[in-house]
């Protein structure tokens, strides 16, 4: 089973993410699972795969009901991001599920039907969670060529899906990460190979630049915290991607 | 009792063997239909001697083109079986993964999908089961319908071959024509008892 960390707490409004199940066998790539809390209405974002539905369900329920989940944002379209949905939709089929205008036919292919899905424009556009503004940043071909990350101001966190993600190794699972240069390591292959055009890249670390941000929390490895999150974009712009090595 | 996966696994195995005996019926009734256009061209050709036996042919070219059609409607029974099938497999993966959520589960999650498998899941997964056993027994009557269409081939068959004993100087001609009719539907009917005794199994 997953655990469930509390990453923010403000009042009625939380930040939870769902990490780390010991259980997962090893051919699984492992995800992070996070859940946005306003008052009692909840987004879940990226949802994660089929197989690892139990492991986040379980998790989940021990902090929020999740018959309350109205919403869920799918960065973009992997299995790894999505393919739970239709089990999420056996428990609320009013579910409404956002994703890139891109991807809003080929997803219905994991299950929902036409009310499910909410296009993204390329442009991004706000959730509302209760009485809480996310803002859905563009991060086109970051990797998938229709992909988006979130932003919540109040928690001045953005959900930042493959981009800072790391594949740690035994031992280095850490939930935040504790040393730049050492993690930067385990992140530097998956974004030279997965991340496509040097273009998009620069145009999404000047975009996050401008935004406030205190916490940078990818779908694989740790989050990013303070000052981290700067040299992370430093570090992406100049990375050299889209090339196998 | 067996499973919902071991099921639908079955059910899934059963109409793919079905199918193909439907194909092979399908081609052997578009054989018997050249066949019997033949069959109408050697009995003109023999003229008067041959009239019954004309008469016979056009009625085998009619079976064959009723055994088509039968074909066709038994085949979309298939497809409707498949797509039965095919949500119940979906419905019991669905399950599977659930019952790994709900011993995962604690505390709301936990009551949750008790209540959830308890009822909606159950539900569903015995409605797919009854609208599979529905599909099947009318599948099994439409096989025994098209063992009575085949049934009349084989009657017209014999006819034929005795009319052919009387065709004259196109005697032997015809009577090679109608052995092989008969040996055509006696193809179909073995299909066919292929077909029912896998829908027996």
């Amino acid at each position: 089973m997953k655990t469930a960390r509390v990453i923010f707490e403000d009042g009625s409004h939380k930040w939870i993410a769902l990490v780390r199940d010991p259980s997962r066998p090893d051919y699984l790539i492992d995800t992070n699972e996070y859940l946005v809390i306003d008052n009692d209405d909840a987004i879940l974002l990226d949802p994660g795969g089929n197989e690892i539905f139990p492991a986040v369900f379980s998790a989940l329920s021990t902090e929020f009901d999740p018959r309350k989940i109205r919403q869920i944002f799918a960065s973009h379209q992997d299995p790894d991001i999505i393919s739970s949905l239709s089990l999420w939709l056996e428990f609320n089929p009013e579910l409404k599920c956002y994703i890139s205008w891109l991807w809003a036919s080929f997803i219905p292919h994991f299950g929902g039907n036409k009310e499910t899905f909410v296009a993204i424009p390329d442009a991004g556009m706000d959730i509302h969670v209760d009485n809480q503004r996310l803002q859905v940043i563009p991060a086109h071909y970051l990797h998938s060529s229709g992909n988006f990350h979130l932003y919540d101001p109040k928690a001045k966190i953005l959900f930042s899906g493959d981009v800072g993600a790391a594949l740690l190794p035994p031992g280095e699972d850490g939930l935040f990460v504790e040393d730049f240069d050492r993690h930067i390591r385990h992140a530097e292959g998956f974004h030279r190979r997965w991340m496509g055009s040097d273009k998009a890249k620069r145009d999404w670390c000047s975009r996050v630049s401008q935004l406030d941000i205190q916490m940078m929390c990818p779908q694989h490895g740790a989050i990013y915290r303070g000052e981290q999150v700067r040299r992370f974009i430093d570090w992406f712009v100049q990375l050299e991607i889209g090339v196998i090595r | 009792m067996a499973t919902v996966s071991q099921d639908t696994g079955r059910e899934l195995r059963r109409i793919v063997r079905t199918n193909e005996e439907i194909k092979s019926v399908v081609a052997t009734a578009f054989k018997i239909n050249l066949m019997a256009m033949n069959a109408i061209f050697l009995a003109k050709r023999a003229g008067q001697t041959a009239l019954g036996f004309g008469v016979l042919s056009n009625e085998l070219r009619r079976f064959a083109t009723d055994l088509q059609k039968q074909m066709a409607e038994l085949r979309e029974m298939t497809y409707g079986s498949v797509t039965t099938v095919t949500a119940l497999v979906k419905q019991a993966r669905v399950n599977r993964v659930l019952e790994r959520a709900r011993m995962e589960s604690t505390g709301i999650g936990r009551s949750l999908l008790d209540d959830f498998m308890r009822t909606r899941h159950g539900i569903s997964i015995a409605r797919h089961r009854e609208q599979i056993a529905a599909l099947n027994r009318r599948l099994n009557q439409m096989i025994a319908d098209t063992a009575q269409i085949v049934e009349l081939g084989s009657v017209l068959a014999r006819s034929a071959k005795i009319e052919a004993a009387y065709g004259g100087p196109f005697s032997s001609a015809l009577m090679q024509v109608s052995s092989d009719f008969e040996r055509t539907i006696g193809d179909i009917q073995r299909s066919l008892e292929n077909l029912t005794k896998q829908q027996d199994a």
